[in-house]
Formats: structure tokens, C-alpha cells, sequence
């Protein structure tokens, strides 16, 4: 059976577009789709901890794991629950102090959309992302 | 005899490149999010394409190199390996005419410390062995193909 250039080519592309999209599944929560978080709006884990009391951490989680653990002290504030939430997290912020948002890893996106939020809808500055999330902290602290 | 001895060479080039890029496509399909970042370092495309390429090239590459083994598809693996070094050959030289500091990512961790000159060097060669296959198979089909002589 012989098969022209552009179809042999084409059957070897689409052969390999099955292995390529099972492994886009199965590494699903190794990497956002969505483009990185800028270095600027980053902070390492350490950087934040030498913010100490100057800094209000957030935890963008949804409410269960939060309550399984969190980062010490951080307050609960994820788009589930965002309208009740608020305004707690208001009422613990005052001006000059940085917010660090963090979700469960480096991959996931509920840090980066509470953190856009509270720049967009909360008018704050000085809102960073947790470099690695949940699961770095946890690392480092074992 | 000479014909042979010929085949027998370019079969093994055929086997070299397989080998080439089925290692370069297993190194970069072991870490797909590492390939990822080496192709945002570019600064060419979106990262979500990016993304989407890091999960695609290395098993394109590993069945182009089967492909090129088995001579299954044979021309189209030749193709398509031909237009991926050359799209990477203009990537990566835009890259460093841009002065971006990359990492090819071409062969995962075991490339990170090569310098410019030794990718060039090395996609060069795979490109002059990949257009001499291409030459011959083409002049294979042509030879086949021509009635046999009366």
C-alpha cells in the first residue's frame, strides 16, 4: 500500500497527537495552560517570611482543604465564597501591608485569579503569589 | 556490490538520525513541563501553544525516528524531521540575534551547558544528513519507478 508524501506525513502527525494528549492528562496538574505568573508578582517562600507581620497571607484554596491545614495564620478567601469572604480578609488588611496568596501548587490557578482580584476588584497593591503554593510550604516545613 | 555497499551506508545514517531524535524525543517526553519553559525561553509563541508543543514534538520525534527504522512512512518522517530542524535552526538563531540567554531543551538536561556554536554545529549536520536521505530516497523512487532498460 503506498501513501503519498503528505499523507504519510500527516498519519505520522496524527499518530503522535494520541500519546501527546494522553500525556497532557496525565501531567494536568504539573503545568498551567495559562501563561506563567510574572517573576514580579511572584515571592519565594522564604522572601515572605522575612515580611513577617508586614505581610497577610491568603489562603485561595476551597474551603475543605483549608480547613484540613493551612499556613499559620493565613485567612481563607477563595472565589467560592468570594462576597463573604471579602470582607473579612478587609477588615484583618491595612494599608502598606503585602498580601501573599497562595493555592495548592505551582501549577494551579486559584492563587493567581484571587490575587487578580484583589488588584482589580480590591484596588490593593503589593498582592504576590506564593512561588510553589500549598505544597512548597509543606516541603519546607518538614 | 557497490550498490550495496552503498545502501548499506545510508542505511546507516537512516539509523544514526532515528536514533537521534528517538532520544532527543524520550529525554523531552520524560519532562514535557521542563520542554514547556525551554520553548517559552524563545519568546515566540504563547505559552498555552508552548504548552501544546512540549506535549506533541517528542512523540512526533520518536515516531518520525521509528518511522525512519522501520521504513514505515519513510519520506514523510524524512519531511517532517527536515521542516522540525530547520523551524528550530531560524528559532534558534532569531533567539540569539534577539540576545536571548536560551536553552535549546533539544536533548533535555544533557544539552543545558552547549553553547550556541555546538547546536548550530549539530542541527546543521542533522539537517545535511536529513536532505541527503531525502535526496536519495527521492532518487530510490525515481530509479524504481524508470522502465527497466531494454
Amino acid at each position: 500500500m503506498k501513501f503519498s508524501l503528505a499523507r504519510q506525513a500527516l498519519i505520522l502527525a496524527a499518530f503522535s497527537l494520541l500519546p501527546g494528549v494522553g500525556q497532557a492528562i496525565y501531567f494536568r496538574d504539573k503545568i498551567s495552560w495559562r501563561s506563567p505568573i510574572p517573576p514580579s508578582e511572584m515571592v519565594s517562600i522564604d522572601q515572605a517570611r522575612e515580611w513577617g507581620d508586614s505581610a497577610i497571607w491568603i489562603d485561595a484554596r476551597p474551603d475543605d482543604e483549608f480547613a484540613r491545614d493551612h499556613v499559620p495564620g493565613a485567612i481563607s478567601l477563595n472565589e467560592d465564597r468570594w462576597n463573604e469572604l471579602l470582607p473579612e480578609f478587609l477588615a484583618a488588611w491595612s494599608p502598606g501591608k503585602k498580601v501573599v496568596v497562595y493555592c495548592s501548587a505551582q501549577s494551579c490557578d486559584l492563587a493567581r485569579e484571587v490575587a487578580e482580584r484583589l488588584r482589580k476588584e480590591a484596588q490593593l497593591p503589593d498582592v504576590f503569589v506564593l512561588e510553589g503554593g500549598w505544597e512548597a510550604w509543606q516541603k519546607k516545613n518538614k | 556490490m557497490r550498490f550495496s555497499l552503498c545502501n548499506l551506508l545510508w542505511r546507516i545514517v537512516d539509523l544514526i538520525i532515528a536514533a537521534i531524535f528517538i532520544y532527543a524525543g524520550v529525554l523531552k517526553a520524560l519532562d514535557p513541563v521542563q520542554l514547556a519553559r525551554d520553548i517559552d525561553h524563545y519568546k515566540i509563541l504563547p505559552w498555552t501553544v508552548g504548552v501544546a508543543l512540549a506535549f506533541y514534538l517528542p512523540w512526533l520525534e520518536i515516531f518520525c525516528g521509528l518511522a525512519l527504522i522501520f521504513r514505515l512512512f519513510y519520506r514523510g518522517a524524512l519531511s517532517i524531521l527536515t521542516v522540525l530542524v530547520v523551524v528550530f535552526l531560524v528559532a534558534t538563531i532569531a533567539a540569539k540575534a534577539r540576545g536571548l540567554d536560551i536553552t535549546c531543551g533539544c536533548f533535555g538536561h544533557a544539552s543545558q551547558n552547549w553553547s550556541f556554536p555546538t547546536h548550530l554545529a549539530l542541527d546543521l549536520g542533522i539537517l545535511a544528513a536529513l536532505a541527503a536521505l531525502c535526496y536519495c530516497s527521492v532518487a530510490r523512487a525515481r530509479a524504481s519507478a524508470s522502465p527497466a532498460p531494454m
